[in-house]
């Protein structure tokens, strides 16, 4: 008996301590997961990363001619691996750009710099300012050997010391910004609700203030829950196939576009929007609904004044489930929006989301797991903080709800 | 003048009848538009699926059905210039590693559920609540950076000292942790549900008989729930078989031959579709359309498996 106990206690316990172990496995992954994503993405976040584009645009320039040369000493402090330039007032740096190769950036140029301004020996009329976060690609000397930033900045500095006129120069403006797919994601945001929530409204008031309960309704459900098990790979070919000609055939798009996009991205929410909007409407109890039937509205005036207004926190957070799901999906959009990342976005031409911008970039060579870590950064907290919305907004619903009932 | 004003009464409300009856029709219309999606996906899949098996490809000729079902080479040949493909291999590794997934992440997540319902303590339980709703908000794009990131890496170091040489890491062990990190949220939220609705009068029994806490929660309560947790397992799996874009970046994509070597790279249905994506056209991008139609037979068939065998052991109802 005694022994029994003692093997008892032994299982239990070792049954105990697998349970505690595998209840902090998902909290050790959460916690990597997002130290992960700190410690790989943070020195890209800044406000640069967000305001810029994705691809750089080359200038080619040369110097005014009969500007003096500077020969003046720099105005600010410069850092311990900036090279400057006396004659020419310019500081250079070996830096990385956002896409992770190594570049000579321009760090200062001097007010009296005879590069302030330079000429632009291209299509443009204007003069180039030389700006502080350009990159410089390569300098040319009437007689001198080319500079070029592989070599660095300090054989581009020795190179301009060494030289009293320049020839040309090649310089680029930072790339590797999300501006582009920001902006497509709010796109898809916008059209994506438009096309999902009056359908997925509508469809929840159906099937709960209109629909008898019959096997012809109950078909109905099923076809919608069915929806939300098909992957989302499935639904991107299902774009692919009806959303992008369709899209194609009636604007001037010419393949995978927001437009399809969206649309493919309604039907993956309708079966999450009807769900939750009709939860909502669940909850409203039936005296409102008698109550203003019998004021003499008729069943539409009752659907729009009362119910609906008294299910809005539940239609809320559906819209803000949809904006999460939006903001991460990446299968079902590499399919049925495309790939390819671009700067300036229309609705109907080629561009992508922030979720594929990161699969794009992950399956290049060679993958940039840097800034694919802050674009999941900014995804990651987006999300958060609408769950965070939708559960303050149900439980302040929720204490509402149960303070009436209480009354 | 009584008359008029019944007559305006009247007329508003055949006006309002004429609304509502307006209305409805465009209720009833969304739900059926909702419900058809479904029904449009299924035919569209099959549709464009079937293609490939009975055109001619633009010369290629058809793809031979049974060859593409059973047959562990994705291409002989060249790329526009064959029609050889196979996914035979793919399927079998698509099952394998999601039956692995689900060997990794079901314990985890089933006593994870059971800890947060019935073991620890309210703010802890709290705080882990929390925490597997946090990473089942993660999109699965985030999952397969950090497999690809930080598993990869651990996977590679890993075979290195086993001295075996993979894939940079690309290999079943690395999408099977991807894809079980990514499915304990989901078993664990729905594990949890079916164990806190067991009836307390089991549990009290069990205890009054003279059961310790610990057996009770395994002998009693775990058995009690296990048809929620079950149909949590299912739910499991099938985000593993139908994960795409995560999965793509930690496998390797695997040509030929079918592997179980766990450090071998592999490839699943949906990393094959999602494989050279961006720069194909043809029977090569047709061809994704079939491996889509596949995986759906594949998912339906796992499910109706899976179901049979639930409703086998599921006597136990749960309320």
């Amino acid at each position: 008996m005694l022994n029994n106990r003692r093997i008892t206690k032994i299982k239990d316990f070792f049954l105990q301590t697998i349970t505690y172990l595998s209840s902090f496995v998902s909290l050790g992954a959460l916690l990597i997961i997002v130290g992960f994503l700190f410690s790989k993405g943070i020195h890209l976040l800044n406000i640069n990363l967000i305001t810029e584009n994705y691809l750089s645009t080359g200038f080619v320039a040369d110097v005014f001619p009969d500007t003096p040369l500077c020969n003046c000493e720099p105005t600010i402090e410069l850092g311990e691996n900036v090279y400057y330039s006396p004659k020419w007032g310019i500081a250079l740096v070996d830096s990385k750009d956002l896409l992770g190769k190594n570049v000579v950036e321009i760090e200062y140029v001097h007010a009296n710099s005879p590069l302030r301004q330079v000429n632009d020996k291209g299509i443009g009329i204007e003069p180039i300012r030389l700006r502080t976060d350009y990159d410089m690609i390569r300098i040319a000397f009437d007689a001198y050997p080319t500079a070029l930033s592989r070599f660095g900045a300090q054989n581009m500095i020795q190179a301009l010391e060494a030289n009293n006129t320049i020839r040309e120069m090649e310089f680029q403006t930072t790339g590797g910004g999300i501006r582009g797919s920001i902006i497509t994601t709010l796109y898809l945001i916008f059209f994506t609700l438009l096309f999902a929530l009056p359908i997925g409204i509508g469809a929840a008031i159906y099937l709960n203030e209109f629909a008898k309960p019959s096997r012809w309704t109950r078909l109905l459900r099923t076809a919608i829950e069915t929806l939300t098990g098909v992957p989302s790979i499935i639904y991107g070919l299902m774009g692919l196939a009806i959303f992008v000609p369709l899209t194609v055939s009636l604007t001037d798009a010419t393949g995978g576009n927001i437009l399809s996009g969206a649309m493919t991205l309604a039907v993956i929410l309708l079966p999450i929007i009807i769900r939750t909007t009709e939860e909502s409407l669940k909850v409203v109890p039936d005296d409102f609904r008698q109550a203003s039937l019998a004021l003499g509205a008729n069943a539409t005036q009752t659907t729009f004044k009362v119910v609906l207004p008294s299910a809005f926190p539940g239609i809320l957070s559906a819209t803000l489930l949809a904006i999460g799901r939006i903001v991460g999906e990446s299968a079902a959009l590499v399919f049925a929006i495309g790939t390819s990342i671009k700067d300036h976005i229309t609705v109907t031409g080629k561009s992508t989301s922030l979720a594929v911008h990161i699969w794009a970039m992950m399956t290049d060579e060679p993958a940039n797991i840097e800034l694919s870590a802050t674009i999941a950064l900014i995804i990651v907290f987006i999300t958060v903080i609408l769950n965070l919305v939708i559960k303050i907004l149900s439980t302040r619903y929720l204490k509402r709800k149960l303070g009436g009932a209480h009354e | 003048m009584p008359n008029t004003n019944v007559l305006i009464h009247k007329q508003n409300t055949a006006r309002k009848r004429r609304v509502d009856q307006i209305m409805k029709a465009i209720f009833t219309f969304t739900a059926l538009l909702s419900a058809s999606f479904i029904i449009i996906i299924v035919g569209i899949i099959f549709v464009q699926g079937f293609r490939p098996f009975i055109t001619d490809n633009h010369g290629l000729g058809p793809v031979n059905l049974w060859r593409f079902v059973t047959g562990d080479v994705w291409l002989i040949g060249n790329t526009f210039a064959s029609n050889l493909y196979s996914v035979g291999y793919a399927i079998v590794s698509t099952l394998f590693i999601a039956f692995l997934s689900l060997l990794l992440a079901f314990p985890i997540g089933v006593l994870t559920a059971l800890f947060i319902a019935k073991i620890a303590p309210k703010p802890l339980s709290k705080v882990l609540r929390t925490v597997i709703e946090t990473l089942a908000s993660i999109p699965s794009i985030v999952y397969g950076l950090f497999g690809s990131g930080v598993i990869l890496q651990i996977v590679y170091d890993l075979s290195a000292t086993f001295g075996y040489q993979s894939k940079g890491g690309n290999s079943i062990l690395a999408v099977v942790l991807v894809l079980s990190l990514m499915s304990i949220p989901t078993i664990t939220s729905i594990s949890e549900v079916a164990i806190r609705s067991v009836d307390k009068a089991i549990i009290h029994g069990s205890l009054a008989l003279g059961a310790s806490q610990t057996q009770t929660h395994f002998k009693v309560v775990l058995a009690s729930a296990k048809s929620g947790i079950f149909t949590a397992a299912i739910l499991g799996i099938g985000r593993a078989l139908g994960e795409a874009t995560a999965v793509s970046l930690v496998a390797g994509g695997r040509r030929s031959g079918v592997s179980f070597h766990l450090l071998d790279s592999t490839s699943t249905l949906t990393s094959l579709m999602l494989e050279g994506i961006k720069e194909t056209t043809g029977l090569d991008y047709d061809i994704r359309f079939s491996v889509g139609l596949v995986l759906m037979v594949v998912i339906f068939l796992t499910n109706l498996t899976l179901n049979a065998i639930k409703r086998r052991i599921g006597t136990v109802h749960v309320k």
